[in-house]
């Protein structure tokens, strides 16, 4: 095939200009922010419920044309970039739960949502929940969409062959200590060879830090992650290391779920939106698995807010999409949709969380991720919590996963603590 | 700089330019020919890349008030042990794969000038990894190298061998993201370096037959000198782009737990520069040391493409 | 002088070495095709599948469900097609001057381009992003096709194949003028370097084609992301990405590219081959 160099040309100059002319044309057409009319809502897939948003649709249909838009790739970074570029900004946008300590220094992108009389939905709420979407300054930041209670996950009979409690309430009540759990993975490792009761010693450490009010920045920004509370679950993580009960592989990889489908990772600790992972990822073993309170006390993982930001021009509209989009009835909705659990509390009372799972042996999971989302503590999450804790976390995966000695592993996370605080201004 | 490759033009307006501006109404088409790149460089490139050096004496979270900050960001970059690790990271990756690759496209280029059979279809196949996208592909090299289901270990428990961590050990996880580069651009410069051969006239290897060189010989003293352009070229190409990777690491490691996507995997092995960037800009939210960083890797990636035109021009004088 | 038998014994040895290769480049898109026909929980499993699987059509069907494949892919030729003819145009352009004319300035010109080259432009993508959003472009695909449309990449090496690939007897020395010069260069360079533009062309396809990076954070309107940012919302959050549905998204996506890329290969392998460069 011989292409005429002039028809090339002709062929490429044409549609060249025409995209070019397209792409100005249809940049033109889309104002900065909302028009009167059109109300756009970033959120991320999984984030809010299908069913709920198809809804919201059609009920203000009238007033507004609800555009919902699902952003692909790392949600944050995009968000971030596209305020900071101050063009196409969405009118609401998702905040997800572990970014929510970021976002809030710079409250003023965003409307106060006490303004627009968010106060008579607080006691609906979790308040744990609630607390996180405010600033410091008391601007609120976020409106509740879900939260990620942790529980303990088992499958049944392994349990049961391994000589270990097996039924949901014993499980509970007699694994309701670290000390207890650990004693309890060794017992499974000795009969059940290969097994390992949790993936990785991140999980013991992160789930201890969850559990407290604490995190590793406080308020007055000084830094807090060489006390206590992070000294314990980094021994408790070490514990777990030496007592050889954690596999040598990483969460969330894919490595991971071939295991847990094999059957050499029986157990897990995880949020309630993990139970949507096991389902999708290991459909094959459904039936086996159970849920169970994690030991001492519940922590959170997760869970996200709605936010709506100053580029929007109908901030009361978009209030009350948001406000009715998050109430009990349409987050028993979201939970069935997308495994969203409620944080309102009203919603575990409704049928869709009463319902038994058969994938957990028709357990009823809202027994155990109900009280526990009611039980966790209200935390301070500062915006450098991710900055000074990702060293820690570093380190203890390196005791885990290579074998790195602890000590030399705590006074390296230390010193690099040290450095990360001068730089960012954290009293170390 | 560009001396090393310089034979000067035949066709050439031999009179040196006495005054700019006679230069200027005399070379005007060459100078409008041209133009374009530079046009658009100082367009979408310097005024972004300006104000990332601008950026580099803030601290700035992207949506506060930037403060000015002087050279600390500088200073704590100097001291930064996470920024040199990944420096050696990206090195040795960059080493991993670039050494065995450009090996094999020379021998494979050798293999292909001399096959006449079925060339065609050789060249279109090795060509092909290069099409393929990076996140595709580092999700099926993520499957090969599993320590549960991957193919690799499959191999080795085969044979007998004990099975690797591959994705879990610093080694392996520098191993896997070079083969996956090598295997992505072996057959890309394979034919880049064919391309090269063929430009060696056939009379210099009748010559060399007729002296009874055998092939070795006739590769290190005919092959190889008459290919150092296209070396240079295959050499600063990947240089340029191997400091730059990131996407590879990326995919390959990514888990979807809570854990940041540019984090490298255990022990962060697989964090190169790029990834160390992103992960100071977008997890940090820290603007104003990301574009410190950013001018460090640029200062790297200068730094390492000299020391390349230095090699393989000094060769060429020899 | 080696017997034609010895002859015939290295050949056969040749072909098996190039087709132990040949294996090698081909094996992964193979083990694709396998994870395409396979779902999530299929591919995780040991021993490792070898043979494909019977899901083939579901994984096609959620993926046309979740995403506009079709209008995406449409974005997509758009942009890499306007990038491609606008590269080509503006490298050779400015790869002929720089390989064949001498003029002022060039070596310093000829090194900036090379400095440029290494900037990591990249890493400047949040001035990047606010210099569009002030200009308007944020949203549009103008913001992808006009910074792309000339590179030093292309320059340089089309630079490199044009001072051996076009013969100086074959330029006329005498008159240089604006005119003549474009003349020279449609008339006496392009044709000579045809198989150097098909190479430049199917690279700068489809490097434009798989990006990724600045397409995600610059395409924020959902009616023209490009395929690739729209394959990119196919992963889940929390673990729930359906890996046979990806694997099946990015292997339809390669057909295009590989329709390109055959096109113009035709022009690599015949005129390269027969040694066009010298």
């Amino acid at each position: 095939m011989r292409l005429s160099r002039r028809g090339l040309l002709r062929a490429g100059l044409a549609g060249t200009a025409a995209t070019a002319l397209g792409g100005l044309a249809s940049g033109c057409a889309v104002p900065t922010g909302s028009t009167g009319r059109n109300m756009v809502l970033w959120y991320w897939d999984g984030g809010l419920g299908d069913t709920v948003l198809k809804k919201a649709r059609a009920r203000y249909d009238s007033t507004v044309d609800l555009q919902a838009i699902k952003i692909g790739g790392y949600y944050r970074s995009k968000l971030i970039t596209t305020m900071t570029g101050r063009a196409h900004i969405p009118d609401i946008a998702g905040l997800k739960g572990e970014d929510m300590a970021s976002y809030l220094p710079d409250a003023d992108q965003f409307v106060d949502l006490r303004t627009l009389g968010a106060g008579k939905y607080q006691d609906q709420y979790l308040p744990w929940k609630w607390e996180q979407g405010i600033a410091d300054d008391g601007t609120m930041v976020g409106f509740p969409i879900d939260c990620g209670p942790v529980a303990h996950y088992y499958q049944y009979q392994v349990f049961r062959r391994a000589g270990l409690p097996y039924e949901p309430a014993d499980v509970s009540a007699e694994l309701n200590t670290w000390e207890k759990f650990f004693a309890a993975g060794e017992q499974l490792k000795k009969r059940i060879p290969g097994t390992s009761l949790l993936t990785d010693v991140n999980s013991v450490f992160e789930n201890i830090v969850q559990q407290g009010a604490k995190r590793y920045v406080d308020k007055d920004r000084h830094f807090i992650g060489d006390q206590e509370h992070v000294r314990h679950a980094w021994d408790l993580a070490v514990q777990a290391k030496r007592r050889g009960i954690v596999s040598d592989l990483v969460t969330g990889t894919p490595d991971q779920i071939s295991a847990v489908d094999s059957g050499k990772l029986p157990s897990q600790l995880g949020a309630s939106w993990a139970s949507y992972d096991i389902k999708n990822g290991n459909p094959r073993t459904k039936g086996r698995w159970r849920i169970a309170d994690m030991p001492v006390r519940p922590a959170n993982n997760g869970g996200s807010f709605l936010s709506i930001t100053k580029a929007c021009r109908e901030p009361e509209q978009a209030f009350e999409i948001v406000a009715w989009m998050l109430n009990a009835a349409n987050q028993a909705s979201g939970y069935v949709d997308a495994g969203l659990f409620p944080s309102t509390p009203a919603s575990y009372e409704l049928k869709q969380l009463r319902a038994p799972d058969p994938f957990f042996g028709g357990q009823v999971t809202t027994d155990v991720f109900g009280p526990a989302a009611q039980k966790i503590a209200i935390a301070y999450n500062s915006p450098y919590d991710v900055a000074l804790g990702q060293p820690i976390k570093d380190e203890i995966k390196n005791v885990g996963v290579l074998g790195k000695d602890p000590d030399q592993a705590w006074s390296d996370a230390m010193s690099k603590c040290r450095r990360i605080a001068k730089h960012l201004g954290v009293d170390y | 700089m560009a001396t090393a490759l310089d034979k000067p033009p035949v066709v050439a307006q031999r009179t040196p330019a006495a005054r700019p501006r006679s230069a200027l109404r005399k070379y005007w088409h060459l100078y409008a020919a041209i133009s374009p790149f530079y046009l658009l460089f100082l367009a979408f490139g310097l005024v972004p890349v300006g104000f990332s050096l601008y950026l580099s004496f803030h601290r700035w979270d992207g949506l506060g008030t930037m403060e000015w900050a002087g050279l600390s960001q500088y200073q704590y970059l100097l001291g930064d042990s996470d920024f040199w690790s990944s420096i050696g990271n990206t090195i040795l990756i960059w080493a991993l794969a670039t050494f065995p690759m450009i090996f094999l496209a020379m021998v494979t280029a050798v293999m292909l000038n001399s096959a006449v059979r079925f060339k065609n279809v050789y060249r279109f196949a090795y060509f092909l990894p290069n099409v393929t996208s990076v996140v595709a592909i580092a999700i099926v090299f993520g499957s090969v190298f599993s320590t549960n289901f991957g193919l690799v270990n499959a191999l080795l428990q085969a044979v007998g061998l004990d099975q690797v961590a591959w994705l879990n050990t610093p080694w392996g996880i520098k191993i896997a993201i070079a083969t996956l580069m090598t295997w992505q651009w072996t057959g890309y410069n394979a034919i880049i370096f064919l391309a090269g051969l063929q430009t060696v006239p056939s009379e210099l290897y009748e010559a060399a037959r007729v002296d009874g060189a055998n092939p070795v010989q006739t590769f290190f003293r005919i092959t190889l000198p008459m290919l150092r352009p296209t070396l240079l070229f295959v050499l600063v190409v990947s240089t340029v782009t191997g400091l730059q990777s990131f996407t590879e690491a990326q995919v390959l490691l990514q888990n979807t737990s809570n854990d940041s996507t540019f984090s490298g995997g255990p022990g962060h092995a697989g964090r190169t520069m790029v990834l160390y960037f992103f992960q100071q800009t977008f997890d940090n939210n820290d603007f104003g040391y990301g574009a410190a960083v950013a001018w460090g890797i640029f200062l790297v990636v200068v730094i390492f493409s000299i020391i390349n035109w230095r090699l393989v021009q000094r060769r060429g004088e020899d | 002088m080696a017997s034609i038998k010895g002859t015939r014994g290295r050949g056969i040895a040749l072909h098996a070495v190039l087709v132990a290769g040949l294996l090698l480049s081909a094996f992964p898109f193979y083990w694709a095709v396998i994870m395409s026909t396979h779902t999530s929980s299929e591919i995780f499993s040991y021993p490792p599948k070898l043979l494909p699987g019977s899901h083939f059509a579901e994984n096609v069907r959620s993926l046309f469900d979740n995403i506009d494949f079709f209008g995406s892919m449409l974005n997509s030729l758009l942009v890499a097609g306007s990038v491609t003819f606008l590269v080509l145009l503006f490298d050779s352009l400015a790869a002929f001057v720089f390989a064949k004319f001498r003029f002022p300035g060039r070596r310093l010109l000829f090194g900036l381009l090379m400095l440029i080259f290494m900037v990591p432009t990249q890493l400047a993508i949040i001035p990047q992003f606010v210099m569009m959003a002030k200009i308007g472009w944020i949203g549009s695909m103008t913001a992808l096709i006009v910074p792309a449309a000339a590179n030093a990449f292309g320059i340089f090496w089309m630079r490199q194949y044009m001072r051996s690939a076009i013969h100086d007897e074959l330029l006329d020395a005498s008159r240089i003028d604006g005119a003549h010069f474009l003349r020279q260069y449609w008339h006496v360079a392009l044709p000579v370097v045809r198989p150097g533009l098909a190479f430049l062309g199917i690279f700068t396809f489809m490097g434009q084609w798989n990006d990724y990076a600045w397409p995600l954070i610059s395409l924020t309107n959902p009616d023209n992301v490009t395929l690739q940012v729209a394959l990119s919302q196919l992963n889940g959050t929390h673990g729930t990405t359906d890996y046979g549905m990806v694997m099946t998204g990015a292997l339809l996506a390669l057909v295009p590219l590989l329709i390109v890329f055959a096109i113009g290969a035709k022009q690599i392998i015949g005129d390269l081959g027969k040694g066009a460069i010298r």
